[in-house]
């Protein structure tokens, strides 16, 4: 039953990440090396996750206070993709970091988190998730202060204070579920003892609601969502990469681990709990568009199209049917892959071209067009134009929210993705026009080539075609997912 | 992937043919020009290479599951097979004037690039027979245009490419949202399957908003108001060629979408219909009023095809009107839309021909450009007959029959009954627009042709000659000459195309032949003509001319500016709801924050300030001061207070488990 090797993936880059800061490795050796553990890391993952329906239990305090890992299509899912991304950030970080400095400390924490947020989709109960959620929030935060500036401490203290509120919301669904529920373990249809809930189903709700909310701080939803737009921007391009792109994936995995193996499709479905939520999601899905289309700060833009973005994910999961789910999942790998690269993308502005601003970009289509080419196909697929990845995923979240019972939350959800589509044009769209239409009076001969070297160049080409091949064809993927879909439905 | 792997061809070769074209132009500028011309020569080789395999009752389908999530359909049957060769055509004629008309400009490159590609995209709606694929291939065709159009990056370029990319944003996120619900209401998106599905659905009022907003999203593409504004500005700024690809092809995957909903999904609808020509009625009259009062060649032309697509759109909604009684309204339909494209090809071609000698579209300062140049002035006069509908030429043909369905709906009705008197005042107005079409073609016939330039007609004379290459020459002639073929000879070519794309639409067989050169149909041209030839008179000469400080008679805007509904309609509801949403937002987000404000400081507060509070004078000194300077400080006390957290926890934990 148990498989050791499962905790590989795990401790071999936290490990190594720890060692990294007692030798004094510089410069491109440090690179190199660094690339080594990560791609080390993906085939020990990928040789873990494969491995299929493999458990192991650790550590066994108590039945209740147990660290469990288990790997079902879920975490293959998430494991996978995070160790996927971390290869390209760290390739990124190459060029990128030689004018951040601190190289040492910086890898060293994205090593510590990538064992993290491999190990946490596998977490076989509550407390293992628990656990290693809060590990994620204190190992990240020294990638988001990276610089030690006024405005990096600051956002770091806000990032720490929203997700230990959150956590603390976990926490007391925690321990009110080792009362009603049968076990902690996470269970396909939830682990309630109907009869004990039968006494009070409302706090139980209140539980779900609380729960949800707690681990949305990760995923930056509204109402906990003012930490992200603080955070993501303030921390280096690949740290804000992954952040957005890839640790916020960590709460919404964590979500669907306590909407679907906690608590239950059954139980949540219908009540004022699931329709509390859509309209939160809803009201979020807009918020974080509005913000973004009337941010002038480019990579705040793109954190605050994060809050929105991540609200569909959200969205679809609290639909709590196959399609949304498919939708939710199908839009996890698609902003994961589009977020990673735009903030690649306004990594390169910043360090290339020294621009933080989104009025400033004219022209720079014309000095580094492979960048900016990376950045428009992207930005479409974000909008969700045809044919790239997010088409495919707002199909199916507009599918599951119209086949919602409740019409009217129904259409307001498929509604506002489509508005929302139409603000993340507003946002994306004109920075593509401004770079490569500067206008007729532009001066041409002023134009420096400001293309970055082939280690940052290749991340983006390859996630940029990852968005628009799988756009082209899902089939594989949505085969994935609907493994995953058809044992919850 | 099965079925016919040419029909594949036909979208993606093009599309492969524009980064081969690329490649090749950033070594050679002049091969790239031919190489152009050749991918679509093949392209119309390949689609004539079809013809003898294009069938309506068994058409030659393609299908390639799982693309996108969905599928690439296609199907060639008469209507698509027709658009297809038109697509190919034009796009053939326009690169081979591309090749002078751009002989001076910047990014060429990217210009035939996105100009092939939208080849492929385009041919792609035409062919599609699902209507996911056609919206997948509408997207990228609204993209890679949009390229066509600011490609000038002038100003107002910039601004109306803006307008261009909203309106090609809006319109397809509207559309999407009718296909989301239309979906839901009848589970599929295939073509075929549209007529029968939506006659089945008990029901209808669902689907009667989805297939709204289906139309508008199709719509905002072809011109059709209120979605029409954009069109008279993309068009003139965009290259002559694109124009000419704009106004003649792109607007019709507009029109291909309309008929989905007026002639599929509704088929025989009379209410849908009524909505359609209501539409068609307001384009219609108020494209050419707009085009009537234009002095910009180009400008002009754009507003006449929004005029000419509101014609289009008129015979669509008699088509459900009339119900199954509609097979002069279906041929009157396709062929307008063919004419309107061999038309709006030659004209703005012709504009192109001008600009690229003058770089002038004003009609005062492109006035007696047109003297003394007769292959010019012949080509630009076929098209004036075929578009104010002279009878001889193949406007003259599809007019007939749009005015004919009309009068068929006028005879239905009792005389003077309220009903009957509504198609009469649509009969009205659809012939006076047909005399504002002529009224504004003959307004810039004579002033680019017959009348002199106020102050140097010598440099217009100048380019007598030489103002075009062969190239161009053969691009411009070869687009005119099926005019006059076509209308003096209909029952032989014309309404033998009709009858072969008219199943597209659900068309029957016209009952009896339509006399085409009887008294009773040339009235109304006549009619038309005549208007036309008042109001250029009086409107025209007397009121849309004035003296300049020269004493030279001028032509002058008297377009109210008032009547911009982009600029004082559109845009600033746009804007208004964007900052009430901004407002709203931030008002949710402050309110969220304050919570969230008062712990951290609070905690913060209570741990490590509390012992400092006696250096300090008032709070808020305090607190500033404290951020000030001990940050690093913050960071240990929020990581004390997470610790505190987590023990905190942890003790309950432990309480709950040692008790429970």
């Amino acid at each position: 039953m148990n498989n050791y090797f499962l905790i590989l993936p795990i401790l071999f880059p936290m490990i190594t990440g720890a060692l990294l800061a007692l030798f004094k490795l510089k410069g491109r050796k440090l690179d190199y090396t660094v690339l080594g553990i990560t791609i080390i890391t993906f085939g020990l993952t990928l040789a873990a996750v494969l491995n299929g329906g493999t458990g192991l239990q650790l550590l066994n305090i108590t039945p209740l206070l147990s660290i469990k890992f288990k790997v079902d299509d879920l975490a293959r899912m998430f494991s996978l993709l995070s160790a996927f991304m971390w290869i390209l950030a760290i390739a990124f970080s190459f060029e990128y970091m030689e004018h951040e400095g601190n190289q040492t400390r910086f890898y060293s924490f994205m090593l510590l988190c990538l064992g993290v947020c491999i190990g946490l989709p596998m977490a076989g109960n509550i407390f293992t998730l628990y656990m290693l959620y809060e590990m994620l929030t204190i190992l990240s935060l020294p990638l988001v202060i990276h610089s030690f500036s006024k405005d990096a401490m600051k956002a770091g203290k806000k990032y720490l204070m929203y997700s230990f509120f959150g956590a603390s919301l976990v926490l007391i669904g925690f321990l009110f579920l080792n009362y009603f529920g049968t076990t902690l373990d996470f269970t396909i249809g939830g682990v309630l003892d109907m009869v004990k809930v039968s006494t009070n189903p409302t706090l139980v709700l209140c539980l779900f609601v609380g729960m949800f909310i707690g681990f949305s701080v990760k995923a930056g939803a509204f109402p906990l969502h003012a930490w992200l737009p603080a955070a993501h921007p303030i921390a280096p391009a690949p740290a804000s990469a992954l952040l957005s792109g890839v640790i916020t994936k960590a709460g919404v995995v964590a979500i669907i681990r306590v909407t679907f193996y906690l608590f239950g499709v059954e139980f949540i479905g219908g009540t004022w709990a699931q329709t509390f939520l859509l309209i939160l999601t809803i009201v979020s899905i807009f918020l974080g568009s509005m913000l973004a289309f009337k941010e002038n700060h480019f990579k705040r833009r793109l954190a605050y199209s994060s809050v929105s973005q991540l609200s569909y994910i959200l969205f679809g999961i609290i639909i709590l049917s196959s399609t949304g789910l498919t939708g939710a999942l199908m839009h996890v790998v698609a902003h994961s892959a589009i977020k990673v690269t735009l903030f690649f993308v306004a990594g390169v502005i910043i360090f290339k071209a020294h621009i933080h601003n989104v009025d400033e970009i004219k022209g720079l289509g014309k000095s580094m067009p492979i960048t900016m080419w990376c950045y428009s196909l992207v930005s479409l697929g974000l909008v969700g134009i045809p044919p790239t990845t997010g088409y495919v995923s707002k199909w199916f979240l507009a599918q599951g929210s119209l086949g919602l019972a409740n019409q009217v939350i129904g259409y307001a959800g498929a509604i506002t993705l489509l508005v929302s589509a139409l603000l993340t044009a507003g946002y994306l769209i004109p920075i593509i026009t401004e770079s490569f239409f500067p206008g007729k009076d532009f001066d041409y001969s002023s134009v420096k080539k400001l293309e970055p070297g082939w280690t940052t160049l290749v991340p983006m080409i390859i996630l940029t075609v990852i968005t628009v091949v799988i756009g082209m064809f899902p089939g594989p993927v949505l085969q994935f997912i609907s493994n995953i879909t058809k044992v919850l439905f | 992937m099965e079925g016919n792997k040419m029909l594949l061809f036909l979208a993606f070769w093009p599309m492969i043919g524009a980064f081969i074209g690329y490649l090749i132009g950033k070594k050679n500028k002049n091969y790239r020009d031919y190489f152009g011309i050749a991918v679509c020569a093949i392209e119309l080789l390949a689609v004539l290479s079809l013809f003898k395999l294009v069938s309506n009752s068994n058409p030659i389908t393609f299908n390639w599951e799982g693309f996108s999530g969905f599928r690439i359909y296609f199907v060639l049957d008469g209507f698509r097979f027709i658009y297809a060769i038109i697509t190919a055509f034009m796009w053939l004629c326009t690169t081979m004037l591309s090749h002078e008309y751009f002989a001076h400009y910047k990014n060429r490159n990217r210009y035939y690039f996105f100009t092939i590609m939208t080849l492929g995209a385009t041919m792609a709606v035409f062919l599609s027979g699902d209507l996911m694929t056609t919206f997948l291939f509408f997207e990228v065709m609204s993209f890679t245009s949009y390229v066509q159009v600011i490609h000038e990056e002038t100003p107002a370029a910039k601004r109306a490419a803006g307008g261009y990319m909203a309106v090609a944003v809006i319109g397809g996120l509207v559309m999407l949202m009718g296909i989301f619900m239309l979906y839901t209401q009848i589970g599929t998106t295939d073509m075929a399957a549209f007529a029968t599905a939506g006659a089945a659905l008990n029901d209808k009022s669902k689907l009667f908003i989805a297939a709204l907003l289906i139309l508008l999203g199709f719509g905002s593409k072809a011109g059709m108001f209120p979605l029409h504004f954009w069109l008279p500005q993309a068009h003139p700024v965009a290259p002559a060629p694109a124009s000419a690809l704009l106004s003649g092809v792109l607007t019709k995957t507009g029109i291909f979408g309309i008929l989905l909903v007026g002639s599929n999904l509704f088929l025989h609808n009379a209410q849908m219909g009524l909505v359609i020509l209501c539409l068609g009625v307001i384009t219609m009259f108020l494209g050419a009023l707009l085009a009537l009062f234009s002095i910009d060649l180009k400008r002009t032309l754009a507003c006449s095809s929004v005029s000419q697509i509101g014609f289009i759109v008129v015979g669509i909604g008699m088509q459900g009107i009339l119900g199954s009684h509609n097979a002069i309204a279906v041929q009157g339909t396709l062929l307008h839309m063919i004419n309107h494209s061999m038309f709006k090809l030659l004209l703005f071609m012709s504009a192109g021909v001008i600009y690229m000698n003058l770089h002038k579209l004003d009609l005062n300062e492109i006035r007696g450009f047109g003297r003394k140049k007769p292959v010019l002035m012949i080509c630009f006069f076929l098209g004036l007959c075929g578009l104010i509908g002279l009878p001889g030429f193949s406007g003259y043909i599809s007019k007939t029959l749009l005015h004919e369905s009309i009068v068929e709906q006028i005879w239905l009705f009792p005389t003077y009954s309220s009903a009957s008197t509504f198609y009469q005042v649509v009969e009205g107005i659809f012939t006076l627009s047909g005399g504002l079409t002529t009224a504004y073609m003959v307004k810039l016939f004579v002033a680019i042709f017959i009348e002199k330039n106020n102050t140097n007609q010598e440099k217009m004379d100048s380019y007598n000659k030489k103002y075009m290459k062969p190239l161009s020459m053969i691009a411009l002639v070869a687009s005119a000459v099926l005019i006059p073929v076509f209308g003096l000879f209909p029952q032989q070519t014309f309404m033998k195309i009709a009858a072969f794309g008219k199943y597209f639409m659900q068309g029957h067989d016209i009952a009896h032949a339509v006399e085409f050169f009887a008294w009773a149909n040339l009235k109304g041209a006549v009619a038309s003509l005549a208007i036309g030839a008042i109001l250029y008179v009086l409107v025209v000469r007397i009121c849309l001319m004035s003296k300049d400080e020269n004493g030279n008679t001028v032509y002058v805007n008297r377009w109210p500016s008032i009547f911009d509904i982009e600029k004082n309609l559109y845009r600033p509801v746009l804007a208004f709801v964007a900052t009430f949403g901004y407002y709203m937002c931030t008002v949710f987000d402050i309110l969220v924050n304050i919570p969230w404000a008062i712990i951290t400081h609070g905690v913060t507060h209570a741990i490590n300030l509390y012992p400092k509070w006696h250096h300090h004078k008032s709070t808020a000194k305090r607190i500033e001061h404290y951020l000030d300077d001990h940050y690093n400080k913050i960071i240990a006390s929020s990581l004390t207070y997470g610790l505190l957290a987590t023990s905190v926890g942890l003790a309950i934990l432990l309480i709950v488990m040692l008790f429970f």
